[in-house]
């Protein structure tokens, strides 16, 4: 396993967020799975967000993982919001039959990070710019400077 | 046994280039993904389509892992007077499919959604057949149309 396809879990404030590696095995995502959940057991935290951006497939295994890392996250009292899917993920994961359901889902860590509550002036620091990146890490910046190029070996 | 005989009553189109990937593990299931979707850019698929049918490849690599543990993953990229396209081929020697119709109806679920996968990567292509018995094995054809 290469450390891009290795598990990324981070703490913004009192909340973590698991980014989702591109191209992961299934062993891989598993290990996504517990390293959340051990993180949610250490730190307390009042939210985990899960982020897709990297994710350009999402088959019905990895889907089912993100649900049930969702539920358990939950189960242990804190909240889990989804982010960063991709238009042509959202499109064929509606047309593959799942939805990720009963999942709260948000368009970018930002919109999460208000959905958990982070404080106005704590949100406004994370809405001030890229000098406060760690909230914004995988915003949309990021996200083009490794989008898949044709042909490469980006999976 | 063969269920959708879709892909067999086409026109037979024209191979341009086609390779191959053996899947017996999930770094396998991994290279045939990546060989997917560096094929369908490279044929000039949009995103979208790109999407779906690495996301088929994904489902179908996976079960052919899991179930037969061994298979080959074959890719055509193909045409047929105008239309360019992809198909693949997945092919394996295991234990055959039961129940060919519930598998399809996506409302057998041995081990952990065989059926929601099969099921779910027919819709994301335009053809799709499927032959197996005890005795040959599985063997899976999709193809998606530009």
């Amino acid at each position: 396993m290469t450390a891009s396809e290795s598990a990324a879990v981070t703490q913004v404030y009192d909340v973590l967020i698991a980014a989702f590696p591109g191209r992961p095995t299934d062993q891989a995502v598993d290990d996504l799975q517990q390293e959340v959940l051990n993180q949610m057991n250490e730190t307390d935290p009042r939210g985990v967000i899960l982020d897709i951006s990297e994710v350009t497939t999402l088959d019905s295994f990895f889907a089912r993982v993100i649900s049930e890392t969702a539920g358990m996250v939950e189960l242990m009292g804190g909240r889990a919001i989804v982010v960063g899917m991709r238009p042509s993920v959202a499109i064929t994961a509606a047309e593959l039959g799942f939805g990720l359901d009963s999942v709260d889902t948000a368009r970018s860590t930002d919109h999460a990070l208000l959905m958990l509550g982070v404080t106005v002036e704590d949100a406004d620091d994370v809405a001030a710019g890229p000098e406060s990146a760690a909230a914004t890490t995988h915003d949309d910046g990021d996200r083009s400077g490794s989008a898949p190029s044709p042909g490469g070996a980006d999976e | 046994m063969s269920e959708d005989g879709e892909t067999s009553d086409a026109v037979d189109p024209r191979v341009l280039q086609s390779g191959t990937i053996r899947v017996r593990s999930e770094d396998d299931i991994l290279r045939a993904r990546q060989e997917a979707r560096a094929v369908a850019e490279e044929i000039g698929f949009s995103t979208t389509d790109v999407t779906r049918i690495v996301t088929g490849v994904s489902e179908l690599a996976r079960n052919m892992h899991l179930y037969a543990e061994d298979g080959i993953m074959t890719w055509r990229e193909i045409e047929a007077g105008r239309d360019s396209g992809i198909e693949l081929v997945f092919d394996d020697e295991g234990p055959g499919i039961d129940d060919i119709q519930g598998v399809l109806r996506a409302e057998h679920s041995t081990s952990g959604g065989m059926g929601r996968g099969i099921q779910g990567t027919k819709k994301l292509m335009d053809a799709f057949d499927l032959t197996s018995n005890p005795e040959d094995g599985t063997t899976i054809t999709v193809r998606k149309w530009q």
